[in-house]
């Protein structure tokens, strides 16, 4: 991996005496893709205007460069942003907002000219100089503010919920064209967000926060397959939580069975929680189960149905291709590998029934999201 | 319902714009009677830019208003900038501290600032001229600064604060990202209160009447104190003007405006008549200061002598009416002085003015019992006879000898005199009838009489017919005589000073009881019109004479000012346009004979020697006299008031119904 660039040590941020963040400790290198990723009040915004100088931490430091960065003004520092909805400057035209940073920086005419246009090709906007901000859609805008911050060359880039107000379609377009830049300029890119299928698809390496806290740092598949808490395993992804009794290593017992897994290092019968993504589980005949269960509900969802799957009054969720009518018993199976094994934690049992699963259920959680913005 | 709102809304407007339409029809009338349109003239704004004391002074008011803006906006701004970085609760009682100022009454605010001026000026710095063109400045930049605050603020609250955050981000120091972001998105928002500051200020009166110093008048101001004769119609002309160049600001601020709104919503490229517009006001503010700042290095730079000269309004000859301009000829006879003209309405004013301090004044022109009164409180001083060899022209009798205001002739050299008498129309009043001054009481022109609203010369009125003393303590008499006025009360039309004018020339009223200069003036426009001097009651014969202030700074040039006035050639010129008699015979030789023919501004000598002065009474019975004229006039006044009163209450009803009715149609289509 390459250098270190900046790193936040022991931040924490007050605002009338509430706590915003709570001991944020994270390095981030060179040419690193990370990722805060969080729902609305985890301090992940905070975290990045720490790091864009918007905000001074109540404590900790900010290193960039190995150089302490607390007391440098934004103006002063190597980091542009991209802000939420963009904050484009309406009274000039897009080559001027473009130019903007230059033209402050007092560069020559010729290349403020010669770096305007190559940076609006760079985000597909060529021929778009003269335009009025306002006469832009959405997707444009982002383009502008992107290559605004971008023409700057800076060593940084923080992304506060880039595509957070574009449709579905245009935000999957934009993922991978932010990916494309990132790559091409070569620069560190710090990127908030509370979607979490953009932090896993874009990040090198993601980090989960909550409450003001770090919950996991790690690379996105990591992140995807060992969760650290119910928190994590519940917020990236879906996920079956479910308290069980570490035996022994390799050995866990829920529902009254012992399973196999892969796990080790736990206390002799220490509580744990369980955690089985709902795409792993294997549908058997019910005689050939582990589990025998009722099926609840079926909601098709194009590559898979979403099947609710009743075991002794405890709902799971079960992601299968294969279509199961509702009111049928079906067996499941789970392999060691399939079974995942987390300490308990202050989310334990806050997550991962399906119980009060319905359609909407999706539809709330982006809502609460959204919030933040 | 539709159309009952159409009606009460030009309802509305009528009511509001009616008056405009009324000043600006008499600006274009040829006759000088408002209530007859007489035909279609531009004669009166030709007058108004011949008029270079006009023009000054309107200068003056556009002057102030821009440099007062311009400071209002530059703060104002700022502070505005400061107050949106508070916390809100904070911001919340910041921004009602600073709307109490608008809403404070302008009295308390102007005499606020005056005690303040006043106090650190002449209390703290020891300077005796306390009150100036800097004061004023200060007046009008704390009045304008609210609404520039006011109108700043929702542009801030308004825009996107993260606008901030990208620019310090791209390199902006605050400073920077201010002058290259903020000051775009909320110049709406400063113009709007730049507009607001530059016309409360140009138009302010009460609060500028109170901080106002000798040496920079502004036209609110001065228009006040044109009480002595009716209102030129050159200013109707005037009024006019600065009528249609605030509209056309307005208008014009609300089609940017719009404009401005617009540009959010096109999608074409658009082009810049808003920044524009923009360019032009800031080369406006530019060049107020500009000018502002030459006049005042160059006015306070001249090496020349600045003569304060405190006046009644229209009571020196001035150019107009082929007249001569007589500060014109004294500074070109005397280069290295320039005389600096204010004015005051009233011999009290002009106390109070002097009393109040701050201010310098080296010449004042009172009349005879207020100089008096000024002898005897030390507010005068002696003047060196040896500057005033003109004094020599003086008449003997009564001014040298026998003069009951400066019997030493220390302190005083007369400047006109005249006398109080009777102006009757000869058209409804009988002959018969005028027989003295019982005709002010006569029943038979009941409703058809003015009395002269002040309290010395119509309790002297009274004394006259009564054939009391007019200079008298006694409270019996004073009773006496009050009780007279009160019987008087029923048959008064109207207590007046300068409404005479239009009153008596339009046959309104038929008998009046005024000075004996004014009444000359009225005959000339009306040939009914007699004047009567009721010699074997008495009459009241007054003087005012000319007198240098202790507060004065130039005390030789004041003398030779008087001396200037003295000379017999000047003083008949100037008499040729107030009317009033010379107290310097030979000045007659340089009048128009008419008026030194006239036996109603030079009286025959043996009915002249009937004629009393006024002396000053001291001030409890001042006092007292003045208490017993309001009540036996003033309630008069509100019994009457019952049929002036139908037109401001029909207006009131008008608005109210109008507002109430488009209100309950607003509230009845919320419903549907």
């Amino acid at each position: 991996m390459s250098k270190e660039l900046i790193r936040l040590r022991d931040l924490t941020m007050e605002f009338d005496g509430e706590r915003i963040l709570d001991g944020i400790n994270l390095y981030i290198n060179d040419h690193e893709f990370l990722t805060l990723l969080g729902p609305s009040g985890c301090g992940k915004t905070t975290t990045l205007r720490i790091i864009g100088g918007f905000l001074t931490p109540t404590s900790g430091t900010v290193t960039f460069d190995g150089e302490c960065i607390n007391d440098v003004p934004p103006y002063q520092r190597q980091i542009n942003t991209v802000f939420q909805r963009y904050a484009l400057f309406p009274h000039l035209n897009v080559f001027d907002n473009i130019a903007f940073g230059l033209r402050v920086a007092k560069l020559p005419k010729d290349e403020i000219n010669q770096r305007v246009q190559e940076m609006l090709e760079i985000v597909s906007l060529k021929g778009y100089g003269h335009r009025q901000i306002q006469s832009l859609s959405g997707g444009q805008q982002q383009r502008v503010a992107i290559a605004r911050a971008l023409v700057n060359r800076p060593k940084v880039l923080l992304l506060d919920e880039p595509l957070g107000a574009l449709d579905l379609r245009l935000r999957k377009d934009m993922q991978i064209e932010l990916k494309r830049i990132q790559q091409a300029m070569g620069i560190t890119f710090v990127y908030v967000t509370h979607d979490q299928e953009e932090a896993l698809s874009m990040s090198d390496t993601v980090v989960v926060m909550d409450k003001g806290r770090i919950q996991q740092i790690g690379k996105p598949e990591d992140i995807y397959n060992e969760p650290k808490n119910a928190f994590v395993a519940d917020f990236i992804g879906e996920s079956n939580i479910l308290d069980g009794v570490m035996l022994e290593d390799y050995k866990v017992r829920f529902f009254g069975r012992t399973f196999q897994c892969v796990d080790k290092g736990f206390e002799p019968n220490e509580s744990v929680d369980v955690v089985i993504r709902p795409e792993d589980i294997d549908i058997v005949a019910p005689d050939q189960g582990h589990l025998v269960g009722t099926v609840t509900s079926v909601t098709f969802k194009g590559l898979n149905y979403d099947i609710i799957v009743e075991f002794k009054g405890f709902k799971w969720l079960i992601q299968t291709t294969d279509h199961c009518a509702e009111g049928s018993t079906i067996g499941i199976r789970l392999n060691p590998e399939d079974i995942h094994i987390m300490k308990k934690s202050e989310y334990s049992g806050m997550f991962g029934d399906y119980s009060s699963y319905s359609a909407e259920y999706d539809e709330l959680t982006e809502d609460a999201g959204d919030e933040e913005e | 319902m539709k159309r009952a709102n159409r009606i009460l809304t030009i309802l509305m407007f009528i009511f509001l714009y009616i008056p405009m339409v009324v000043l600006i029809v008499a600006s274009f009338n040829t006759g000088k009677d408002i209530t007859q349109f007489e035909g279609f003239t531009l004669r009166q704004y030709g007058e108004l830019f011949r008029d270079q004391d006009l023009l000054g002074l309107l200068g003056n008011s556009i002057l102030i208003a821009l440099l007062s803006t311009a400071i209002s906006v530059t703060f104002g701004t700022l502070a505005a900038v400061g107050i949106h970085r508070l916390k809100p609760k904070m911001r919340k009682l910041v921004m009602s501290m600073t709307n109490i100022p608008m809403t404070n009454p302008d009295i308390v605010t102007g005499v606020s600032l005056s005690l303040l001026f006043v106090f650190v000026g002449t209390g703290l710095l020891g300077n005796r001229e306390s009150l100036n063109f800097w004061t004023l400045l200060i007046a009008h930049v704390t009045f304008g600064l609210p609404y520039v605050i006011l109108n700043v603020m929702p542009k801030l609250q308004q825009m996107n604060p993260a606008l901030t955050d990208a620019a310090m981000d791209l390199g902006c120091t605050p400073v920077k990202a201010f002058f290259k972001v903020i000051l775009h998105e909320i110049s709406p928002g400063i113009v709007a209160g730049g507009i607001m500051a530059f016309t409360m200020s140009l138009d302010d009166f009460v609060i500028s009447y109170f901080v106002t110093g000798s040496d920079f008048v502004t036209l609110p101001v001065e228009i006040y104190t044109y009480t002595k004769k009716p209102i030129q119609p050159k200013v109707y002309a005037m009024f006019t003007l600065l009528f249609l160049l605030i509209a056309v600001l307005m208008v014009g601020m609300n089609l940017l405006q719009i404009r401005a709104g617009r540009k959010k919503d096109s999608k074409r490229p658009i082009s810049k008549p808003w920044q524009i517009a923009r360019r032009c006001i800031a080369v406006a503010v530019a060049l107020a200061l500009v000018v502002g700042g030459g006049f005042l290095f160059f006015g306070n730079r001249q090496e020349k002598i600045i003569l304060n000269v405190k006046n009644w309004g229209m009571n020196m000859a001035d150019g107009t009416d082929d007249t001569l301009d007589i500060i014109a000829a004294f500074e070109e006879k005397y280069p290295n002085i320039k005389v600096n003209m204010s004015y005051y309405e009233s011999n009290e004013a002009l106390y109070s003015q002097l009393k109040n301090g701050g201010i310098t004044v080296d010449v004042i022109i009172p009349s005879d019992y207020m100089i008096h009164r000024m002898i005897e409180e030390g507010m005068l001083l002696k003047l060196n006879f040896d500057n005033i060899p003109n004094f020599q022209y003086v008449d003997e009798e009564p001014f040298k000898n026998n003069n009951s205001y400066d019997p030493t002739n220390e302190y005083s050299v007369p400047y006109t005199w005249g006398t109080v008498g009777i102006l009757y129309n000869s058209k409804y009043v009988d002959e018969a009838d005028v027989t003295g001054w019982e005709l002010m009481w006569n029943e038979k022109y009941a409703g058809k009489i003015l009395m002269i609203d002040n309290s010395r010369d119509a309790m002297g009125i009274a004394q006259y017919l009564l054939g009391y003393d007019v200079n008298t303590p006694d409270k019996a008499e004073l009773q006496a005589c009050a009780d007279k006025l009160a019987e008087q009360r029923p048959l008064v039309q109207q207590y007046v000073m300068d409404q005479i004018y239009s009153t008596m020339e339009n046959e309104e009223a038929w008998i009046a009881a005024y000075y004996a200069g004014d009444c000359m003036l009225m005959m000339e426009n009306n040939p009914d019109l007699r004047f009567y001097l009721p010699e074997h009651q008495g009459f009241n014969r007054f003087t005012d004479a000319m007198c240098i202030p202790t507060c004065s700074q130039e005390k030789e040039a004041a003398e030779l000012f008087i001396n200037f006035m003295c000379d017999p050639e000047i003083s008949g010129a100037n008499m040729d346009y107030i009317c009033y008699a010379s107290p310097i015979s030979e000045a007659k030789n340089h009048m128009e004979e008419y008026l030194a023919e006239s036996d109603i501004i030079y009286p025959d000598s043996k009915i002249l020697e009937k004629g009393t002065a006024y002396k000053y009474l001291g001030g409890d019975t001042a006092r007292y006299v003045e208490s017993l004229y309001q009540a036996a006039t003033k309630t008069a006044d509100n019994q009457e008031a019952g049929g002036s009163l139908v037109i401001p209450i029909a207006m009131l009803v008008v608005l109210v119904g109008a507002g109430g009715g488009l209100w309950i149609l607003k509230r009845k289509k919320r419903k549907r």
